[in-house]
């Protein structure tokens, strides 16, 4: 567990600046002071072209969204108990469970069928009904659309999970934000095209295989940022112990950077990687004022804080799990995702859950889903909804695409007590905003929600990933690149541009 | 953020982009007007090579050995046709030269190109000290080398070059290509991403091989089937490293059984990994597309891909056992062989006699069992300490206490735990072999190993018998227990004991109450936890029951069971068995590797050590499902090359270990036209950044065509011939004149090839993630040059028990032990190293032919504020204050041990002028970013 420390920007800006300022206090509020002074003395006006991507801004048709934000719900989150409500399971509660088939479950959890731990209630114009703890998206539930019929090919976490965020089971392909980092570009140079926020607790399986770049350049894997912590992102300033760095110090040490190795790159004419390198000081000079002022979580007003659930800020949690943390953590990634997006990343991934450890803080509820689901989800649908609404009334909703996604669904049946085993064959993703039609329900699954209604067509990945580069511009069978041998994409060889999600 | 990627001007271009068709056309022409006179044309018929290429040259093709209905189709399938002898090009007026430069400078010549002059021997010095051992020269070497190469350039580099490649760091920079290959890493990856504590040995294995010069061919035959063909030799085990360098999906194994559609997957694709690392690295062929269909591109179809799987059907991902001296492990194998062969005999007399008794004797072996496990065993709910479940009894587990001071020992007492968990009892969890260790340090470098406990053979189960150590005359602060092999659960393994008692001779305690630390534990208050381990509560032994007195009856009972003859034998086989047991528990403690091999496990993950080793059975997939399995297929390799039989006719007699034999034959037959070309292809991208075919590891249509084909089959053949020395290889590159030539660029040649196909000039490059970090400690004068043995690890492990969080934030920059060279790097998969990861360092997951190259702030960011690098920075500046006494010296020092050359005066005088105002280390510090420290001219 890393608790805020007291001197988190977030912890500043609602506590007030009693404490005395520390040096890195200094740099993450004028980081600023130095990068940007370094800056002035450094951009000369810099005419060099941010780049546009792998297109070169040339999209293969027009384009309905510009950014992307992907909402992870690692360990596996049960669409039954969330969003895919299902009566039947109600009326045969406890009964012995019967699949008219051989199921081959993941720890053999095969007990009798267990209705929803929660009530389910209608909300919005569609009357979408939803599971108790997810209730606070029913303030904008008109804006999702369902499918409620998505299959994995894997019932291991790691595979799952893989396939989920890189449309491979394997660990070695790059992440849905790499591609999209790639193939579009960046919209402010200043800051990383793709930012992806861990859950505060640790990484899920695979950790940054789910992230990293593969075989595309490493400047398309995700940033890894840690909103409130003391240093958000790993680097951005000299390590703590440089007590032999001083502001003047870093600014003329830039300037002589700069100096030496233009010199150096004259002398060897033609070889634009050398110009390109001095450039990246220079970028990583604005990165320095820019990130921590994007990371600035103080200088929202009280009222968006408040819509957020942030106005306490942070507190010293019980041991056990608990609402009011889970709300403050994921909302508090949720309003630095959306000061990212306003500034230009590209694409943001937001997670929530860790490894499997014990106790629990993922979403793998084998042994109890009220217990770990219960604070997850809320904190989750608090911070979900409070995004939406925020964007919406920024106008970023309509070319911001939203994806809520997990690697597979659960069991309908109990695995003896009051948990459910994993289910592969069945599970729910969300999506809202840029180009997706509002209040749809694409795609529903069985009445046991066990698998798909239509088992001949499944929704998978592939498709998704497919709708969404399609909503970006692009074309997925034509984003590709080759690698030992073949020429690779997001979506593999598969992939169907889902129409009927399409506004 | 900007993507800068790397201009198409240069050596990388954007990856996946086949080469531009009209450069590889050009190459071709080139080439084929180049050698009108060679008869040696060895493809052509139809299509554009043809169209250069004089119809008398085209009729020298002949002997094809692809098949005739594959023809028309032979030009794409250049990597398959056989290697044929070829001469050295003549160059108009040269008639002798360096025969490289021949093929060089003969495509040059008709491209209207020609050679750049020769690097400075400066530049040169410092290209051949990265490209060899991958450190920068000192200030010395480089002015010894200058003085030389001013008297005798030739002799100069031929020096040097034997020179670095005699030194150690030679095999360590070469190494590292090589991992890149295999993707070796020292953790499984995937979830859970739990360490490989034994995977170094192969990664020494590959440095030593480097140093030795190792003849190719038995380095690939000893990475597959080494423990076959050179048994008892430890480089015959360590290299077999190689199968298991990739990852490993521990759950898929050790969770699922092989009967679950998933469980199949897992061992599928582990399968895929270990046929793709081979035929990728060995054969650079894309074998693995034809997993679901046959391969699109290349004449590989899904039978020779699962006839490749079959050949490693018997084998996972294992930790092996071995001794340095291959005496002993064939002492220990024949030993390991007898005692099966006698606990079989002692087994199947007991069965006989079991069976004759019938139900009398099942009545009272369970009530012996009732009586042993007494209920209750625990007076309390704190049970004792509890390891981690592990999937195989041979993972390395500790437990230690922390005394507080030194004390003068008498003995140590090891109380087995109680849990009536799997119907166990009395001695749960209590290690089958272990060691117990006194020292000084909690990380045991030093320490007194105790005598007196069960190190090489099984223990007897100690019920709730205490086990009493002697430790007299011995004296340490801290108290280890090692366990060397679990204690089986009921179908996994772990590590329990109630209490840990220390005593001095007056009998006090000295570990009651004190701080326990472990490898791992499970921490389930009250029953299990660290603390429980000393809090003075043990399990009582039964009182009821007279177990002495059934065990007497049940022994009457089995005597009379089995005949005079039987009991006989079985007195003999079980005397014969202690023997043994006796002479293996005399063996010292054996090495491992993690490596492919046969495994013999328990729970989901058994392995094929069961059945002896008997392979799986292989079928081809339709479209890859497991749930489709379609004929049989047995082991076999490519059957679009017909030098020799491409599937394994091996005798039914034959072991699993036969078949990884004759692919090793297979790959390494002097005729096999992939296996030369790709290693000789492979030496030539370290030394020009970019290989004669452009794709490392496919060679097949995907791929690039070689843009100097004549010259890639010389080299091959030459290397094949020579003993498959790349030592060898490495002189006759690097005294070229193509290689010494200057980077420096020409307009015109530009213009004609800005792509640098031809070699008109020798490559600028970027240095590599490890390499930037061994020269940044270098210049520091840090540099640890220690070699070999377990990675260091430049990270805290959190939370070991679960997913270990690999945390390198919480690491120290000045923990000496980091300072060793980047090889030495202990790899994790699923957190892969942030600094070493934005300087594109390869990605342990992926087999990567060759390296990105990308520019980003990150990288800039990375290097300018690391901990590594300012505390470097740091170091580098008190050297320096060492080294020279003015600022003025110190200054120019600095900059000619970073860069290699001494400032120029507008340089200098600016670097002086910062160094004043903000010291020394800050100015260390911009050297260290200096573009000129991060290329190689």
């Amino acid at each position: 567990m890393h608790p805020s420390p007291p001197d988190s920007p977030f912890h500043r800006a609602t506590r007030g600046r009693s404490a005395p300022v520390s040096r890195r206090d200094f740099l993450w509020q004028s980081g600023g002071g130095l990068g940007g002074l370094a800056l002035a003395s450094l951009m000369r006006g810099s005419a060099a072209t941010p780049d546009a991507g792998r297109f070169g801004g040339h999209l293969h048709h027009p384009a309905k969204a510009k950014r992307v934000v992907q909402f992870f719900m690692a360990g596996a989150a049960s669409h039954l108990d969330l969003f895919d409500f299902k009566p039947d399971l109600v009326k045969y509660d406890g009964k012995p469970s019967d699949f008219g088939e051989p199921v081959e479950a993941f720890q053999n959890g095969l007990g009798p069928w267990l209705k929803p731990v929660w009530e389910f209630r209608p909300y919005g114009q569609t009357g979408k009904l939803l599971g108790e703890p997810v209730a606070p998206l029913g303030a904008v539930v008109d804006e999702l659309s369902f499918v409620h019929n998505l299959t994995s090919i894997s019932g291991v976490h790691s595979n799952a999970t893989l396939l989920q965020s890189t449309g491979f089971q394997l660990p070695g392909y790059p992440g849905a934000g790499c591609w999209v980092s790639y193939a579009l570009g960046t919209l402010n140079e200043n800051l990383p095209t793709f930012v992806v926020l861990p859950d505060h607790r640790g990484f899920a399986s695979n950790g940054v295989k789910n992230w990293d770049s593969a075989f595309l350049p490493s400047q398309h894997s995700g940033t890894m940022i840690y909103p409130g912590r003391e240093d958000p992102i790993s680097d951005l300033f000299p390590h703590r112990s440089a007590n032999y760095v001083t502001p003047q110090g870093e600014v003329a040490a830039q300037r002589l950077l700069a100096e030496l190795n233009q010199g150096h790159a004259a002398d060897r004419a033609g070889d634009s990687r050398l110009d390109a390198r001095i450039r990246t000081y220079e970028l990583a000079a604005r990165m320095q004022l820019a990130a921590p002022e994007a990371l600035n979580l103080r200088a929202e007003p009280e009222h968006i804080l408040k819509l957020y659930g942030l106005e306490r800020g942070p507190q010293t949690w019980p041991k056990e799990i608990n609402d009011a943390e889970e709300v403050f953590h994921f909302s508090q990634k949720c309003l630095a995702a959306r000061r990212l997006l306003e500034r230009g990343v590209r694409f943001v991934q937001v997670w929530s859950g860790n490894d499997n450890s014990f106790p629990r803080r993922n979403w793998d509820s084998h042994e109890n889903i009220r217990q770990d689901h219960g604070p997850l989800a809320y904190g989750m649908a608090r911070g979900c909804a409070a995004f939406i609404q925020d964007l919406k009334q920024r106008g970023l909703l309509e070319d911001t695409i939203i994806l809520w996604t997990t690697e597979f669904g659960r069991m309908p049946s109990s695995q003896g007590g009051k948990g459910r085993d994993h289910n592969p064959f069945v599970f729910t993703n969300w999506l809202a905003g840029g180009g997706i039609r509002p209040g749809v329900t694409y795609g529903e699954s069985d009445p046991w929600g066990y698998k798909p209604l239509d088992r001949t067509n499944p929704t998978r990945v592939y498709d998704i990933h497919a709708t969404i580069l399609h909503l970006l511009g692009l074309d997925h069978e034509r984003v590709t690149v080759r690698h030992n041998g073949t020429d690779r994409r997001l979506t593999d060889v598969h992939g169907r541009v889902i129409r009927e999600l399409l506004a | 953020m900007a993507k800068i990627v790397t201009p198409a001007g240069l050596s990388l271009p954007d990856p996946g982009f086949a080469p531009d068709p009209a450069v590889v056309r050009r190459a071709w022409r080139s080439w084929a007007f180049a050698v009108v006179a060679a008869p040696c044309l060895w493809w052509g018929g139809a299509g554009w090579a043809a169209e250069a290429v004089p119809s008398a040259a085209v009729a020298g093709k002949s002997s094809a050995p692809v098949k005739a209905t594959r023809a028309a189709e032979s030009r794409e399938e250049w990597a398959f046709q056989p290697l044929r002898p070829v001469t050295p090009p003549q160059v108009a007026g040269v008639a002798t030269g360096h025969p490289l430069d021949r093929f060089i400078d003969a495509q040059l010549a008709a491209q209207g190109l020609h050679r750049s002059p020769s690097a400075d021997a400066r530049t040169l010095c410092r290209r051949l000290y990265f490209d060899l051992i991958g450190l920068p020269p000192s200030p010395e070497q480089s002015e010894a080398f200058e003085a030389a190469h001013a008297l005798d350039p030739a002799a100069a580099v031929a020096h040097l070059a034997d020179q670095l490649l005699a030194s150690p760091q030679y095999g360590e920079r070469w190494a590292r290509h090589w991992l890149d290959v295999v993707h070796y890493g020292d953790t499984h990856g995937y979830d859970k991403d739990k360490p490989r504590p034994y995977a170094w040995p192969y990664r020494d294995y590959v440095i030593r091989a480097f140093n030795s010069d190792k003849p190719y061919a038995r380095f690939l035959e000893e990475q597959l089937a080494g423990d076959v063909l050179y048994p008892g030799e430890s480089d015959g085990i360590e290299a077999l490293g190689f199968i298991a360098a990739g990852p490993w999906d521990f759950i898929g194994h050790a969770e699922l059984p092989e009967s679950k559609t998933d469980g199949k997957v897992a061992r599928h694709l582990d399968r895929d990994d270990m046929v793709a690392n081979t035929m990728g690295t060995f054969a650079s062929v894309t074998v693995h597309c034809a997993q679901c269909h046959a391969h699109k591109f290349d004449p590989i179809s899904q039978e020779d891909y699962y006839s490749l799987q079959a050949v490693f059907a018997a084998v996972d991902r294992t930790e092996r056992k071995y001794y340095a001296d291959p005496a002993l492990t064939r002492r220990a194998a024949e030993l390991e062989a007898r005692q099966r062969q006698l606990k079989q005999r002692q087994d199947a007399l007991d069965a006989q006699a079991a069976a004759a008794a019938g139900e009398g004797l099942k009545k009272l072996d369970a009530d012996i069992a009732a009586a042993t496990r007494q209920p209750g065993g625990n007076p309390g709910a704190e049970f004792g300490y509890h390891s981690e479940i592990s999937p195989q009894p041979n993972l390395l587990k500790w437990v230690q206490v922390d005394l507080g001071r030194r004390v003068a020992l008498d003995r140590v007492v090891l109380w087995p735990a109680y849990d009536d968990f799997a119907n166990i009892g009395a001695g749960f969890g209590f290690p089958l072999r272990y060691q117990v260790q006194v020292g000084d340090d909690p990380e045991f470098r030093e320490s007194v190993i105790l005598s007196g406990v069960a190190v090489n053979d099984d223990a007897p189960k100690p019920g709730f018998q205490p086990q009493v150590v002697p430790a007299s005359e011995v004296t340490g602060r801290y108290v280890r227990v090692t366990v060397i092999k679990l204690a089986p659960r009921s179908d996994d393994f772990i590590f329990a004991l109630a209490e840990l008692q220390v005593f001095d001779q007056a009998g006090t305690n000295h570990a009651l109450h004190r701080p326990v630390t472990a490898q791992d534990s499970i921490e389930a208050p009250p029953r299990w936890q660290k603390a429980n381990l000393v809090d003075g509560i043990v399990p009582a032994p039964p009182k009821t029951g007279d177990v002495a007195e059934m065990k007497q009856r049940r022994m009457a009972l089995w005597k009379e069971s089995l005949s005079a003859a039987a009991q006989a034998e079985w007195a003999t086989t079980t005397n014969a068995l202690a023997g043994v047991r006796a002479e293996l528990a005399a063996l010292p403690p054996p090495r491992m590797v993690y490596a492919g091999g046969v495994h013999s496990g328990s729970g989901n993950f058994v392995g094929t050590g069961g059945a002896g080793g008997q392979p799986r059975t292989i079928h081809v997939l339709a479209r890859g499902q497991v749930t489709q399995p379609g004929q049989k297929v047995g082991p076999g390799a490519l059957s679009a090359l017909d030098f020799r039989s491409a599937r394994f006719e091996l005798p039914e007699t034959a072991t699993e270990g036969d078949r990884r034999v004759a692919l090793a034959r297979w790959l390494v037959d002097p005729a096999n036209p992939l296996t030369w070309r790709s290693i000789v292809n492979r030496v030539w991208q370290y030394h020009f950044g970019r290989g004669l075919v452009g794709t490392p590891n496919d060679f097949g249509r995907m791929g690039a065509r070689p843009t100097h084909p004549q010259l890639l089959d010389w080299l091959a053949t030459e290397f094949r011939d020579g003993g498959g020395s790349l030592k060898q290889l490495h002189r006759l590159i690097v005294t070229s004149a193509t290689y010494q030539q200057s980077v420096g660029t020409d307009a015109r040649a530009e213009n004609l090839d800005s792509d640098n196909t031809f070699l008109w000039r020798q490559n600028r490059r970027k240095l590599e993630a490890e390499a930037v970090r061994d020269a940044v400690l270098q210049v520091s004068g840090k540099l640890d040059l220690t070699p070999g043995g377990p990675g260091w690890q430049d990270f805290v492990i959190e939370h070991p028990e679960h997913s270990p969080h690999y945390e390198y934030g919480l690491a120290d920059p000045e923990d000496r032990r980091t300072w060793r060279r980047s090889i030495y790097r202990f790899i994790v998969r699923s957190q892969t190293q942030p600094w070493m990861t934005v300087l594109d360092c390869a990605d342990p997951s992926i087999r990567v032919e060759r390296r990105n190259e990308s520019q980003s702030p990150l990288q800039a960011l990375a290097l300018l504020n690391n901990g590594f690098m300012v505390a470097q920075a740091r170091h580098f500046a008190e050297r320096v204050q060492r080294e020279r006494s003015t600022l003025e010296e110190q200054v120019r020092y600095a900059h000619r041990l970073a860069v290699g050359r001494s400032p120029r005066d507008a340089e200098y005088s600016s670097l002086l002028a910062f160094a004043q105002q903000h010291g020394l280390p800050q100015l260390c510090r911009v050297l260290f970013n200096l573009s000129e420290f991060a290329f190689v001219d």
